[in-house]
Formats: C-alpha cells, structure tokens, sequence
C-alpha cells in the first residue's frame, strides 16, 4: 500500500511539474538564454523569470526619453551599447543636467552581478536598482516624481499597451512600476557578453582568436606575481559574481587607491561605517572593458595603460588610508 | 595585493615570457629532491601511465572534469618513501609543488599515501577532455577534497620532495 501511495505521490508531482512546464510555454515563458556550454546560467529571482515579452518591454523602456521628468534622458543615455551600455563621462550627468559622483556602469553581464552599482553591499537585485536612476533624488538622474509613477504620455501610448499587456497577461491594469522595472530587469539581463575573440581562444582552443601578446597578458593576469584574477577571476572577470548555482555568494570589496580625503565616494563605507571599509568597491567585470573608458569608480583614469600604472604606483598620491591596496 | 610585490615582477618570469611562442610554455614536469630516481616527465609520459579522472565544482557552480595521473603514481615511481618504507624519519618528509609563476604550496607525504590519509591528489593534464594550456596547463595539481582551491596549483612545473630527517 506504502509502495502504491509512494508511486502514485511521485505520478502526481511528474504530472504536475510537467503542467507547469505546459502553462509557463503557454504563457510565453520560455527564454532562451543562448549561452556557451562552459557559461553557467544567471540567477533570476523567482517572481520575475525571464520571456522574451518582458525583454522586448524593457528594451523598448531603456531606451523611451519619456521615462525622464523632462524627456531628455533614457537609460540609454548613460548606458549607451556602442560602450558596452556606459557613456564615455568620467560621471554621468542626468536629465537636470546633476552630476553623479560616479562612473556609469557597464550593464553587460549584469545578470551575473551578485551585487549592484559601484559599493551597495545591500543592492542586488536589478528590479530595486532601477528605482533608482528612475525616482532618486541625490543625485537626480531619470527625475520621475514618484507621485506621478510612470509618465502618462507612455500609458497614452497604443504601443506600451500591447507590449505592457503581451509581458503581463491576464493583469487588469499591467501599467505599473512594478511591472516597468521587471521588465527591464528582464532587460538588462538579457545583455550577455560570452562569444569574445578571449572566449573563442580560452573556451574553443582558437589559437588565432587573440595575439601572442595577449596570450602572455592572460599569463601574466594569472600570475602570483600581479593576482589580478584574484578580483577579477572566473568566466566573468570578477570576483562578485553570482549564477544560477551561487546565488547566496558572499561578495567582498576592495581598497582601490583612490580615496582621498574629501572624496565623495568612500565606497562600501557609507553603508558600513567601518573605518577598514573606507575606499573599498566592487571589482566590476572586465568583459568589454576595451569599451568603457574612462575606468575605477570615479572615472578618473583615462585608459587601461593608466589603470595598470596606478596599480603599479600602488595608488594614488595622497592614498593615506591604512589598509592595503586589494 | 602588497604594492611591492606588483613592482618587483621577477626579471625570469619577464624574460621567459619573451619567449612565448617558441618553447613556452616548458612541456616538462621535473620531480626531484630527496628520492632515488629524479623524473623529467613529458606530456606523453602521463599519458602511458595509469589514468584517473576526478570531477570538482568550480566557482561558479559549474563542474569540471579534470584528468591525469595521481600524484601519489609519480611519487612513488621517483623513489619517494611509500608503502612499508613510510615510517619513522620518513614521515618527516614533504612534497614542495612549484608553479612556473614562483608560487609555491606544499603536502606532508602522508597526505598522499595510501596507508594514511590517502588523498586523490592529481596531477593533471586534460580539462573537460581538452589539453591544459596557457595559464592553467600544461600540468596542474587538482586536489578534490581541499575546500578551497588555493593548493590546487596551475602551471605545475616543479615537485620537490624533501625529507628533513634521514
């Protein structure tokens, strides 16, 4: 009896599992990531899985300069793709024409970011940052009024409602901030960097992907000597990291020789309050990083030549904090 | 990472680097020390002698499968104390694994040894079917049971073992 009671549980749960594969197919759910073999899959919250409706919303979104206070700016604007999705700005500068104190991220791979922006150990999750840029005030970036939630010029239009309604079916009003930062969370996550001339040498044994000179930089990056992979290791060049299977990974920060006193940026500090934290970031990814100068937090090298130069110098002059750099 | 050591890049490691292209990486894994039959192995000598393959998580929650020789096969063809010889000032002895970068990590013997803890410590060649290259290969240590991976030593060149007491 035990024995029938026992097969007809794990019927029930194969039936089951095999109803909501059916119902997610229906409902458009299944997203295809497209990665190589040796790529793990990004960790996507559960109340917000991927579709292809949902990306196609959000892109839409990113780059509408209706979602700023006086549509001038889009995500777009400081998050442009012919810079692996930064702005060429030391910082960026929003639609009131505030400066930020930081550099513009790149969003390549932020699917696999464990951790947002350049020092918020609390952030991680891509559908609260976007609230940020979209209804922050210090500094003013997209300026949306939260009592106004998403511009009515954008609910006016026939294209958000099919787009809106094609992301969320079945919801009486999908017009919602809520929905709007899932879907370009589901966006943003959809920007997969994986097929590089790197990758090609490294994943596909292409001896001809990449030039010797970049053959003994790969050595050199891995070596003991420079420890460079100690931040920025693993298939996404950086040490904070999370996939499918990491998820919970613990993220650490690191002292990059630029704060000064008086800086504005004081890194993971101005959520820790501990002196030995001051100065510390996180290590970004280094995949298009060819694209995204200038680089560190503040924008203040102007190429990678230089970035190794201050590495080298051990920082920058006026580097008094008593922690080591890295 | 200690400012000093990014500024003082030894000159060999430099200098060898020049080289890449021509004999670079060396194909060669040298066993020394206190043993009886000092080895130079080649990538084909690993691939005559008994073959294990072990399967490790790697960071990102992937699994790798790596594939090679045991470290305890190469010790015990050098000559290193195993088996009955494993005893008094013999357990006194280490083996010193040598990456071709300078880093350096060590094992007592009997972490190796059948009769003691008896690790799967490899030396490998293959990762996921494919020859070890670049900064990993041609040779690496993979120890499955550390927990972290600092032991497991990329660019294997050199495995010294040294006996203090004789």
């Amino acid at each position: 009896m035990c024995g029938f009671r026992s097969k007809m549980t794990k019927l029930a749960a194969l039936l089951g599992s095999m109803l909501l594969a059916a119902t997610a197919l229906l409902a458009g759910d299944a997203y295809s990531w497209n990665l190589p073999k040796e790529f793990p899959r990004p960790y996507v919250p559960s109340d917000n899985p991927m579709t292809d409706a949902k990306v196609e919303l959000g892109r839409y979104m990113f780059y509408d300069k209706r979602l700023s206070v006086n549509g001038t700016q889009s995500c777009a604007s400081c998050h442009k793709q012919a810079l692996a999705f930064t702005d060429g700005r030391a910082v960026g500068v929003g639609a009131t024409r505030e400066s930020h104190s930081r550099n513009a991220m790149s969003l390549v791979n932020v699917a696999y970011a464990a951790v947002l922006t350049w020092s918020n150990p609390k952030m991680n999750r891509l559908e609260d940052q976007a609230l940020v840029p979209m209804f922050g005030e210090h500094p003013i970036e997209l300026g949306l009024h939260e009592r106004d939630a998403l511009p009515s010029a954008m609910r006016a239009d026939a294209k958000y409602r099919d787009l809106f309604s094609r992301a969320f079916p079945g919801e009486k009003d999908a017009f919602t901030v809520t929905n709007a930062v899932k879907a370009l969370a589901c966006f943003e996550r959809s920007i997969v960097s994986a097929g590089s001339p790197y990758d090609r040498y490294h994943y596909l044994r292409d001896d001809s992907a990449i030039p010797d000179s970049a053959k003994r930089g790969e050595v050199l990056f891995f070596s003991q000597q420079l420890s460079c992979f100690r931040c920025h290791g693993g298939f996404n060049f950086s040490d904070a990291t999370a996939t499918e299977r990491t998820a919970d990974r613990a993220v650490e920060f690191h002292n990059t020789g630029l704060y000064i006193n008086g800086s504005p940026n004081l890194g993971i500090y101005e959520f820790t309050k501990a002196p030995a934290d001051v100065g510390k970031f996180k290590a970004p990814t280094l995949r298009n990083i060819a694209a995204t100068a200038p680089y560190m937090h503040d924008g203040s090298i102007p190429t990678l030549e230089g970035v190794l130069d201050h590495y080298a110098a051990g920082g920058r002059n006026g580097h008094t904090i008593p922690t080591r750099i890295i | 990472m200690h400012r000093t050591s990014f500024r003082l890049i030894p000159v060999a490691l430099a200098s060898a680097l020049l080289a890449f292209g021509q004999d670079w990486p060396p194909q060669t894994l040298t066993v020394s020390g206190d043993i009886s039959s000092p080895l130079v192995l080649k990538p084909d000598d690993l691939l005559k002698m008994t073959r294990q393959k072990v399967s490790v998580p790697d960071q990102d929650g992937t699994t790798i499968e790596y594939e090679g020789v045991p470290l305890r096969d190469i010790l015990i063809r050098a000559g290193a104390p195993m088996g009955k010889e494993l005893r008094g000032k013999a357990l006194a002895s280490y083996v010193l694994a040598k990456a071709r970068d300078g880093y350096q990590v060590v094992f007592t013997i009997a972490e190796v040894a059948p009769e003691f803890a008896n690790e799967p410590i490899l030396v490998a060649d293959k990762r996921d079917g494919k020859p070890l290259f670049g900064y990993q290969g041609p040779f690496r240590l993979v120890c499955p049971n550390d927990k972290a991976g600092a032991r497991s030593v990329r660019m294997l060149q050199d495995i010294e073992i040294v006996r203090l007491q004789k």
